[in-house]
């Protein structure tokens, strides 16, 4: 069983530096889990203390049913790709990719046998005899990756292994990094400040800020229902709209989210979710995707000018000023085209809409329709 | 270069005024270190001695004189078993404590100052104090070990003893020249290559013989042949502590030279071993050169 239980990890460096606070995580056994979040929120520290290469401070490491807070890393089974690779520089990758092997005094044709397995898998057969200084920047990824796989851990932990690729580079790695899990069916923890890798990657996210877990589920769970305003604006690019605003009373018993000139009429649905905020202030999410250039079923209309408009290809990113200053990214699609400057009619779907407390900054829970 | 000088009047001028400016500490270093060089160069196929001042040529002979000499192969003899113990425990002494200090994360500063200070010591200083240090009768070693019933030891008077005691004194007065540049290779290693090898399961002294030494090559093949180059040279210990002796048990070649010249009063001769010791040293030293530039 390789499931990895955090209960209660707490990383602090002396005097006082809390690196990571209070972890709770549990990594089932075989799940692809992404630990997202911004640089120095704590992920890194949290895959190094999985790993053993930094010290717990407090709290319980689990592998299976071991405790292993004081098992030395060369003893935890587990492989660790580096986001510098940390290839060893004066051997060739064939070393490279056989050194964990001939360290446990493997038998000759067994190293030759796995090493060339897995440089199979991994397109690196060509480079066996090559040193890493000879090596591109993607192939010295793929050999870190292979030292990895070779070693048949019980676990993978990748530490941002994809930061330092070039973005075509990067796109294939993921797929590649995707089908290996298809493949291997073993657990790997994934450290990321990308949200693209996560959103594709992961089977579950683990987004930290500040050393502590905000939220933890499902790329599309979490994308849906972000637990707070920070885990909406840090996914998906370009993130979450964020508006402060007031809920006003809309006609009989009904409730509207306004900002400036944008009033939302919130679905009756919600209304009992939102009643306790009513005439008071929140804090507007509307995502740049439920956001449209034509009249949709139940759009709410509104006046906007153009800003800036980022034809993509595909797609076509809409930056629009609305009354009060306050700027909207819309989500349009690749026919869209208009000048800067001139006035634009959009419509937002208000089912889409998600409220925050402003004070706790935590989304207004509401019933799933 | 040229073209660029004809297209580049201001790299010109440039170029001559570092030529000014260099020009008299470059007179300076030719009088003082070419020049003896290029005397001793003729001296020794003259035959001069300062009982027979004269220049008359003499070829070869006076190399040829050299290595009939009975002492010289000695010497010889002496100075590289000399050369090959200093550098070899003092490189074992110097990487064991440069480990120790890489890991340790107080009062480096302090450890560093305090295993530096011999090597700041004058080497005549050094080997006066020591000469004092290791009389058989008034000398505080003696007295020590006395303390502790062992029996005095003659440390510049027995042939047997002499020469390791001499090695001692320069491992206590040089080992700090391999410990700083052995710790400054150690620390620049990358960071790394270590972790991954933990993880890969390697034990310490594995990691250490996979990827500490191997990495550390350069510091150390550069690191040893300095030390080499000044080990050949040696002459302070032994010109204050055991003038060679006893009988030729300490008689590295610096000193043979000195011998042959102001005892010998053969300055032809004398003449023509330096060169020999010359031609070794500038061996060594373009060995080294092209070692480093490979490394580049």
């Amino acid at each position: 069983m390789a499931d990895i239980n955090l209960i209660s990890v707490n990383k602090t460096y002396p005097p006082d530096v809390k690196a990571v606070e209070d972890v709770n995580l549990h990594i089932k056994d075989g799940e692809f889990m992404i630990l997202l979040g911004p640089s120095g929120c704590g992920k890194s520290t949290t895959l190094r203390m999985i790993a053993g290469l930094e010290s717990i401070t407090s709290g319980d490491l689990y592998l299976g049913d071991k405790r292993i807070n004081d098992v030395d890393p060369r003893d935890r089974n587990l492989a660790i790709v580096f986001q510098n690779y940390a290839l060893y520089p004066h051997m060739t990758v064939r070393a490279n990719l056989s050194f964990g092997l001939r360290l446990r005094r493997q038998p000759r044709a067994t190293i030759e046998k796995r090493v060339g397995e897995v440089a199979e898998m991994l397109g690196i057969r060509d480079l066996l005899n090559r040193k890493p200084a000879a090596l591109s920047g993607g192939q010295r990824q793929r050999v870190a990756l292979g030292r990895a796989l070779v070693r048949d851990p019980v676990a993978f932990l990748l530490d941002e292994p994809l930061s330092n690729l070039d973005a075509k580079l990067r796109a294939g790695m993921r797929t590649e990094l995707i089908k290996l899990h298809q493949q291997l069916g073993r657990t790997i923890v994934h450290v990321t400040h990308d949200q693209v890798e996560a959103m594709t990657m992961g089977q579950r996210i683990c987004i930290m800020k500040d050393g502590r877990i905000v939220q933890v589920g499902p790329p599309l769970e979490v994308y849906r229902n972000p637990v707070n305003t920070f885990v909406a604006g840090f996914l998906a690019s370009p993130p979450m709209n964020l508006l402060q605003a007031r809920l006003e009373p809309d006609g009989p018993g009904g409730l509207a989210a306004v900002h400036d000139g944008l009033r939302i009429a919130i679905p009756s649905a919600y209304m009992q979710a939102y009643a306790a905020f009513a005439g008071k202030p929140v804090i507007l999410g509307i995502r740049p995707e439920d956001m449209y250039d034509e009249p949709v079923m139940g759009g709410v209309p509104f006046e906007a000018r153009i800003v800036t408009v980022e034809a993509l290809g595909p797609e076509t990113i809409l930056v629009a000023g609305i009354d009060g200053g306050s700027e909207l990214s819309a989500r349009l699609g690749r026919g869209f085209a208009a000048r800067p400057g001139s006035p634009q009619r959009l419509y937002v779907d208000p089912w889409q809409v998600q409220l925050f407390d402003p004070e706790t900054t935590l989304a207004i829970p509401r019933p799933q329709i | 270069m040229a073209t660029a000088a004809r297209i580049d009047p201001i790299g010109r001028n440039d170029r001559r005024f570092g030529w000014a400016l260099t020009a008299p500490g470059l007179t300076a270093l030719v009088l003082v270190v070419a020049g003896p060089l290029l005397w001793t160069l003729y001296i020794s196929t003259v035959s001069y001695t300062l009982v027979h001042p004269g220049y008359d040529f003499a070829g070869l002979d006076n190399y040829r004189g050299a290595f009939a000499e009975d002492y010289f192969g000695d010497s010889l003899w002496v100075t590289v078993k000399f050369v090959v113990a200093v550098v070899i425990i003092e490189f074992l002494i110097g990487f064991t404590v440069a480990l120790m200090l890489n890991s340790v994360t107080r009062f480096k500063d302090v450890y560093y100052l305090i295993l530096l200070m011999p090597l700041l010591i004058n080497p005549v200083v050094v080997a006066q104090i020591w000469r004092m240090f290791l009389h058989p009768e008034l000398g505080i070693v003696n007295y020590v070990i006395g303390l502790v019933g062992v029996p005095k030891i003659n440390w510049l008077g027995d042939a047997r003893i002499a020469f390791w005691t001499v090695v001692l004194v320069d491992i206590w007065h040089q080992v700090s020249f391999m410990i700083i540049l052995l710790l400054a290779g150690l620390s620049a290693l990358p960071r790394e290559p270590f972790e991954a090898a933990r993880m890969d399961g390697a034990t310490t002294l594995q990691a250490f013989l996979h990827v500490t030494l191997p990495l550390m090559r350069p510091v150390i093949v550069v690191t040893l042949l300095i030390r080499l180059i000044f080990a050949v040279k040696t002459f302070d210990l032994v010109f204050i502590m055991t003038r060679g002796g006893p009988g030729t048990a300490t008689d590295l070649i610096s000193y043979f030279i000195y011998r042959s010249a102001f005892y010998g009063l053969d300055i032809g001769q004398a003449s023509a071993i330096s060169v020999i010791l010359l031609v070794v040293v500038l061996a060594l030293t373009a060995y080294l050169y092209r070692y480093m530039r490979s490394l580049a």
